[in-house]
Parts: C-alpha cells; structure tokens; sequence
C-alpha cells in the first residue's frame, strides 16, 4: 500500500475482501478499489448502492435516495443487521445499534458511509489525497 | 382413540443418491456412494475416502459459493442462515413433501411438528469463531449462531415452512435421528401432532468428520469400493458421510382420508443405555440387546415375527461385534434368524443422520419388496456365527423390519417398522 493511501489496508480476515466481492460487478470491485487508494466519497456511494441492491429483499423495488429500507425495499430487522455486518466487513468500521437506528433510507445509509470512512480517516491520519 | 403412525413422504440427498430412485438402485444393487477425499488438503491424513454429496459444493463457508441442483429454488433469504448440512436437509424435506402430495400450506394449521437431529455445522462454527477472534470480538455475522450452532435444522425448516406444531432437535452422536423419530412417532400416538417431519443432516468435511481419526474410529482403508465393510473380519474403521433425509409421518386416518401413499407404520420403539463407556460400546451389546426387546414389546411383536433388520453396524471392530453379539441374545439363542444387514457399507456412516436414513431405507423396503444385502462382506466376524448375514440384496417383501442405532454414551435406540396392508 502506498503511503498516500487514506484508509488502512483490510487486514487478513477469514470474510477476506475478495470473498466479499466476488459476486459483485467489476465497476462496483473497482469502485472498492478506488476507494482504498483515493478515499473518493463517489467510489463509497457505488459500493453502497450496491450492497443495498445485493441484500434488499424487493427485488424490483426502486433503488432511489428517497427508498426506505424496510418500507419500501423489504428490509426485516435480520436483513437490516446481516447488511450492516457486510459493510462492517467490507469496510473494517463497527457500526453501533443507536447508529443503525438512525438509516432510515438509502439517502441516509449513504450519508453515514461517507461519515463513517471520514472518521476513519481522521482516527488514522490525516488524508493526503485528493 | 388408538392412534398408529405412518410414513406418507420421504426425501433423500445422500452418498448413494439425491432422490428415491438412485437409492433404491443403490440398496438393489450394492453400489457404494464413497469417493476419495482430501481432507484440508493434507495428503499425510491417513483417511483417505468419505460418503459424499454429489452434485452439491458446499465447501466454502458463504452461502454465494454454493452450487446445488437448479431444480431447487431458494432465495437469498432463505439460503443467508443455512449451514451446509442444512441445505441438504431443506432439498431432502422438499422432496419429501413433494412425495407425500403435501402443499407447503399444509404444515402451518399447528397439527404439524418438525423434530430434527444434527450436531450443528462444526465447520461454520470455526468459521465464526475464528472472525470473531480476528476482529477480537467486535463484530460478527448475525446468522452466524443461527446457521451453525446444534438447533440449526430445526430454528431454518421450522421457519421456512412456518410450522407451529412441536419443533425441537435432539443430540445423542450416532442415535440422534432415531431418538427425533421415536419422539415423533410418540407425539403422534398421543394425539398431539397430526403429521411430524424428521429430519436428520450432516455435513462431509474435516471439521464434522476428521476428529473421529483422532479416536481412531475411522477407516484408513483408500478403496472407496471396500473401505467400509460391517460385520467383516478385514473392517478397520467407520467411514465419515453427510448428506440429509426428511421423513414424514402422519397419523393413519388422516392419511387415508386425505389419499396419501402410505410406505408403512412406525409401529413401535424402545430405547437403553449402556451405562457402561462415553465412547465405547458394550462389550456383549447389552444395551442394544434390551433396546430391541423394548421396541418389539412396544409394537406387540415377537422377536420371531422379524423378517429383517437393518443393524447399525458402522464397520468399527468393537461396535459391530458388540451389534452381533446382542442379535444373537435377542434373536439367535431363540432360534430365530431374520435377515440382517448393514447399509453403511454402502453409505458410509452419517452419524446423527443414521437413524432416520436407516428407517427410510426400511421403508423403502416395504415397497419395492426387498432386502439390502451386505456389500464388502467376504468373511464375518466370528462374532456373527448364527446369524443370516445375505450378501446380495434379496426379492423378499417383509412383514416386520427393526432398525437399529446406537450413540455415543452408549444410547440405543431401536424402531420396529411394519408392512400395511395395501
């Protein structure tokens, strides 16, 4: 990893990183990349637009800014926490149930992502990319 | 009101066969399911074969990697909480009550319960353990108790199917299947349920399977042909399988009236203990011995009246001698001598799956109108003098089978099963 890197390297975990994304697109495997190596917020928004597609139970519901998990995308409370955990994994974060409470919608996910990675950042360094 | 069960549906994934008909070839025929595996990737392991799932790939611990026959349909939202063996065991419940005419709406009145036997999946158990360990606690995958611990079986099916009958699993190593059947013939007979599911399941990896060489339980033998051979002087070990079976049993009127295909009636059960060894088996199978006498004085049936028995001999030196040994107290010194076999020399031994697997082959029995034979069986045991041991499956219709299971702990449990009149 480059020194410029904003966000630590995933370290070797049984739910390796690449066990997590094999299923998904390749534009949404780069998205991951680019945003280990650019710490890019755009690169965050597609990875989480992803993982909502991939684990929302309404397959052909609406995947907007506005959706609500559970209203409008089926989300249960075991799908809910079985999301949350992939993104913990994904993105080595730990998320906690007062914060889960809080996503309401898809907007709201995304918003908490990108504030989720910049604490990230800041608890590891000061960023050094663009 | 005196109540009798019946077997209306049955569903297999198992070494010799993912449906009815290639286990019935199976059992016909001797043809063995066992495969060569390399456990761990390790070829100094000295166990070199296993009773394999075919056309199923469950070794990764996400449910994503899996390949299963297309012909089952399962969503995400059922697959997420599934251990590997309990896949197997939603196929073989799916085929089960495809076999018995039974609409999934038909398992939610209440009158259905669901009884299950499993040790849990010890390799997605480690799965999670270890990232819990990685990440020192502070995460985890929250199906990862659901999917993995004993219980997994009966917490996914009776979910999935929305049964609101009896639901509970049960945990006796080898008997475990045949306790959940006897329990549920029971419930039947009390007038508490109207239709159980049994199922058993195990899975057919390193983590179920291998620590039983550290026992030294298992055969070191590499020809998946003759590996495993109960009751023969040249066995040296069991053989590790998985797989699942679903039985379904009904109380006999209401199966009649609703037109179901009845293979034949769970007419009795008996269990008992050793009380001697955590691990080993009676040395004269005295436990086993009462076990039999206690499921045919259940059923009202004399020992004489047995046309087969389907033995639970495992292929180990001391477990098959100790089987023999209590055959012959209970049938031989009386001079009666009903076929006996082992099927494990074809399936391998599936462990808490035995039980039920083996009632099933019983059923299937009653049907098609014969005996498994004994595969791999050159030269028996001297503990077996006395005893009707066929090679060859044998074109016999029987009247009365027993079926045998014993577990760690030295829990027997026996059924007797019976023809009905078509």
């Amino acid at each position: 990893m480059e020194s410029s890197a904003p966000l630590p390297p995933a370290p070797a975990l049984p739910d390796a990183v690449e066990t997590l994304l094999r299923h998904f697109p390749a534009e949404v495997r780069a998205a991951y990349v680019r945003l280990r190596a650019t710490g890019d917020a755009a690169a965050a928004d597609t990875l989480v637009l992803a993982i909502v597609g991939d684990h929302m139970p309404q397959k052909q519901a609406r995947l907007t800014d506005a959706a609500e998990l559970v209203a409008d995308l089926g989300f249960d409370s075991v799908a809910i926490t079985e999301m949350v955990f992939f993104i913990e994994d994904l993105l080595q974060v730990n998320v906690t149930n007062a914060e889960i409470l809080r996503v309401r919608t898809v907007g709201d996910l995304r918003a908490f992502v990108r504030e989720k990675l910049a604490q990230q950042r800041q608890a590891d360094g000061p960023a050094t990319s663009a | 009101m005196n109540r009798t069960a019946v077997v209306t549906g049955l569903g297999f994934i198992t070494s010799i066969g993912n449906d009815r008909a290639a286990v019935v070839d199976s059992l016909q025929r001797l043809r063995p399911g066992l495969a060569p595996v390399e456990f761990l990737g390790n070829p100094a392991i000295s166990v070199k074969v296993a009773g394999t799932i075919k056309e199923f790939v469950t070794d990764s611990p996400v449910w994503r990697d899996w390949r299963f026959p297309a012909r089952y349909d399962l969503s995400r939202e059922t697959l997420r909480s599934l251990s590997p063996h309990g896949l197997y065991a939603l196929c073989a419940t799916e085929q089960a009550l495809a076999d018995a005419g039974l609409a999934n709406e038909a398992l939610t009145d209440g009158g259905t319960g669901l009884y299950c036997a499993s040790a849990g999946s010890a390799f997605l158990l480690h799965h999670h353990l270890a990232h819990m360990h990685a990440v020192r606690g502070e995460r985890g995958n929250p199906m990862g108790v659901v999917a993995s611990i004993a219980g997994t079986l009966n917490f996914n099916l009776a979910a999935h199917y929305g049964i609101r009958g009896a639901v509970g699993g049960f945990a006796a190593a080898c008997a475990t299947s045949s306790h959940a059947l006897g329990c549920a013939v029971d419930d039947i007979r009390l007038g508490r349920q109207t239709r159980m599911l049994v199922v058993g399941a195990e899975e057919v990896n390193a983590e179920t399977i291998l620590p039983f060489a550290a026992m030294r339980a298992l055969s070191t033998n590499p020809d998946p042909l003759t590996a495993s051979r109960p009751f023969d002087r040249a066995r040296d070990g069991f053989v590790g399988a998985g797989g699942a079976v679903c039985l379904i049993l009904e109380e006999a009127e209401m199966a009649r009236r609703r037109g179901a295909t009845i293979y034949c009636e769970v007419a009795g059960w008996g269990q008992a203990a050793d009380g001697y060894n955590v691990a080993v088996s009676h040395p004269e199978g005295a436990g086993l011995a009462a076990a039999m006498r206690r499921a045919l004085a259940d059923a009202g049936v004399a020992p004489g009246a047995i046309n087969y028995v389907n033995a639970h001999a495992t292929s180990t030196p001391a477990g098959d001698r100790s089987e023999a040994l209590a055959l012959r107290t209970v049938f031989t010194a009386d001079g009666h001598r009903p076929r006996v076999s082992s099927t494990k020399g074809l399936t391998g031994h599936p462990l808490s799956l035995a039980g039920v697997m083996e009632a099933a082959f019983c059923a299937l029995a009653f049907v098609e109108g014969f005996l498994p034979g004994n595969v791999n069986l050159v030269e028996p045991d001297e503990a077996c003098a006395g005893l009707d041991l066929p090679r060859a499956s044998v074109a016999e219709a029987p009247d009365l089978i027993l079926n045998n299971s014993s577990g760690f702990g030295g829990s027997n449990v026996c059924h007797v099963l019976r023809r009905v009149a078509g």
